[in-house]
């Protein structure tokens, strides 16, 4: 007979859980409930066209799925190899006091708000970045997918330097005592021991990098067209919400901003599986 | 005043040489004056209570020691390599532990193949000829007494053997590099009685290629196989009184067989 507190505990435990699991359904369901009348007018296809000018009826959310897919993985792809270096650096390379002092900096920047990344971009990566495509405000894809990467940079330093402390103490002694250069030890017994971590906290940060509105409302350009090159300016779905959110309510524009934002839900649910599946597959392959 | 033993043991040619050697985990000495020579080609057991400072000890002559934070050492260790004595503290660190192979107390596979577990040292050493490297393997497998159990697996994960052939295994990958001295803290204290005299028999067999240091309890199998019994005690390390002479090689095979 378990005791009344236990009893107690254990519902209350049940509760939080189906609450959480229940709160990511009601968001889903608020964004289907919402988008229904665009459906429901059977012109969905209208949507994931080019063009988007309200007044003339157009309400194309292409070029904001392709700014947001092409600044978070550009995002990705600068953040990745800095986050393995730096977490490498905090769990691998200076385990001592130098790399807990990294990792209480890292720790810190996590605690820093995002408006204040974009104020750093405006006034010092924007102009450089102008200068050295000497066209256009600097306000573009890489401006944007720069600062998005530091801006996930803690997400994935903290999550990887944590997968790779979960090493087994072990596994680590029989690589010290082979031989084993601290970077031989972080290739072949650390990474492919701790790959399910990584994909972890790269999710994580896709997700992130993904779901961010600000840096890229505040230095992507916000321009309406499939960006072409690094230079180009760019619009995300999240910040195409903002702008949207900011100066209207009622119209075909508004609702379209609930499609804007079940896109994003299936976005990020599709990295999770992708990234999870790519994850799953490693272990099995190493079987 | 504590004893001061300048030979710990009385040995034909030294392979190691400690001298005046103490080492401090923070502000606590736990080894304070260690002085001695280990033979060559011979089997030296290092006994003595828990907590003592054995497996330190061992730690030293691989400097494993040197991944503990907060640690610091004085004193000399010198081993003789190419006929002449040198600094181990001078070595660089990944040329001294490919010759001095350490196995610890509880087997410690790579979560990897069986295979790919005893080639992981030729990894590390750029090894890349196939077919040397597929020798080698053959070679240190059958030096640990396992080739002919995982011959025929030898793709299966290392971590489905038993402890015993886990503990042989790992013996294996150190005996790959062709170490000149093999370090064992307590190889067989986590088996079961007859994987412990597989792997004291197999001890005897490796004296032949290299030299044994062993770190081991007061009751263990070992002490009967080794040339020279050494205990640590209060930070220094003893001369047993009665040194124990290896048994007569048929009889000691008789005994664990």
């Amino acid at each position: 007979m378990k005791p009344f507190i236990e009893k107690c505990a254990e519902k209350g435990f049940l509760f939080s859980a189906i609450l959480s699991a229940s709160i990511t359904i009601l968001i889903l369901s608020f964004m289907i409930f919402f988008s229904f009348p665009i459906f429901k007018g059977g012109d969905i296809a209208a949507f994931f066209t080019l063009g988007w000018n309200p007044y003339e009826g157009k309400f194309g959310i292409l070029p904001m799925m392709a700014g947001t897919g092409i600044i978070a993985s550009l995002a990705l792809f600068i953040a990745t190899p800095f986050g393995i270096g730096c977490s490498a650096l905090i769990s691998v390379f200076s385990k001592g006091s130098s790399g807990r002092f990294l990792r209480k900096v890292v720790e810190f920047m996590t605690g820093i708000p995002t408006v204040i990344y974009g104020f750093v971009a405006i006034f010092l990566l924007v102009p450089f970045i102008r200068e050295i495509f000497e066209k256009g405000t600097g306000m573009c894809v890489l401006s944007a997918s720069i600062m998005l990467a530091l801006l996930i940079l803690p997400t994935i330093v903290l999550f990887l330097s944590d997968a790779f402390n979960s090493v087994p103490r072990s596994y680590i002694d029989a690589a010290d005592s082979l031989g084993a250069t601290p970077a031989q030890k972080l290739v072949y017994v650390i990474i492919p021991y701790a790959w399910k971590g990584i994909i972890s906290g790269l999710v994580l940060a896709a997700g992130r990098a993904v779901g961010d509105t600000l840096i890229a409302l505040m230095i992507a350009g916000n321009a309406l067209q499939i960006p072409t090159g690094l230079d180009d300016a760019a619009r995300t779905l999240t910040s195409h919400i903002a702008l949207i959110i900011a100066s209207d309510y009622e119209s075909p524009e508004f609702k379209s901003i609930f499609l804007c934002g079940l896109i994003l839900f299936t976005f990020t649910t599709l990295i999770v599986l992708i990234m999870r599946s790519l994850g799953y597959f490693k272990i099995l392959g190493k079987r | 005043m504590p004893p001061v033993h300048r030979r710990a043991a009385a040995v034909k040619e030294s392979k190691i040489r400690i001298d005046g050697f103490k080492f401090y985990y923070k502000k606590r000495m736990v080894l304070k004056e260690i002085n001695g020579e280990l033979e060559e080609r011979a089997i030296t057991t290092i006994i003595g209570p828990s907590g003592v400072g054995k497996t330190t000890l061992l730690m030293v002559l691989n400097r494993l020691y040197e991944s503990i934070p907060d640690c610091r050492v004085k004193g000399r260790v010198e081993m003789k390599l190419n006929g002449r004595y040198v600094d181990i503290h001078k070595l660089p660190i990944t040329v001294l532990r490919k010759r001095v192979g350490m196995v610890f107390q509880v087997p410690n596979p790579l979560p990897m193949s069986i295979y790919k577990n005893v080639a992981f040292p030729l990894k590390l050493s750029n090894v890349k000829d196939k077919i040397i490297i597929e020798e080698r393997v053959k070679e240190a497998l059958k030096d640990a007494f396992l080739w002919d159990e995982v011959k025929d697996r030898l793709n299966d994960s290392a971590l489905e053997l038993s402890g015993g052939q886990q503990q042989r295994l790992c013996i294996a990958r150190a005996m790959i590099m062709r170490p000149e001295v093999l370090l064992l803290d307590e190889p067989t204290s986590s088996l079961d009685m007859e994987a412990a005299l597989k792997i004291t028999r197999l001890l005897v067999d490796l004296k032949k290629k290299c030299t044994l240091v062993v770190v081991s309890h007061y009751a263990d199998l070992t002490r009967r196989i080794s040339d020279h019994v050494l205990t640590l005690k209060d930070g220094y390390l003893h001369t047993n009184s009665k040194m124990m002479a290896a048994p007569e090689e048929n009889n000691m095979t008789d005994d664990i067989e």
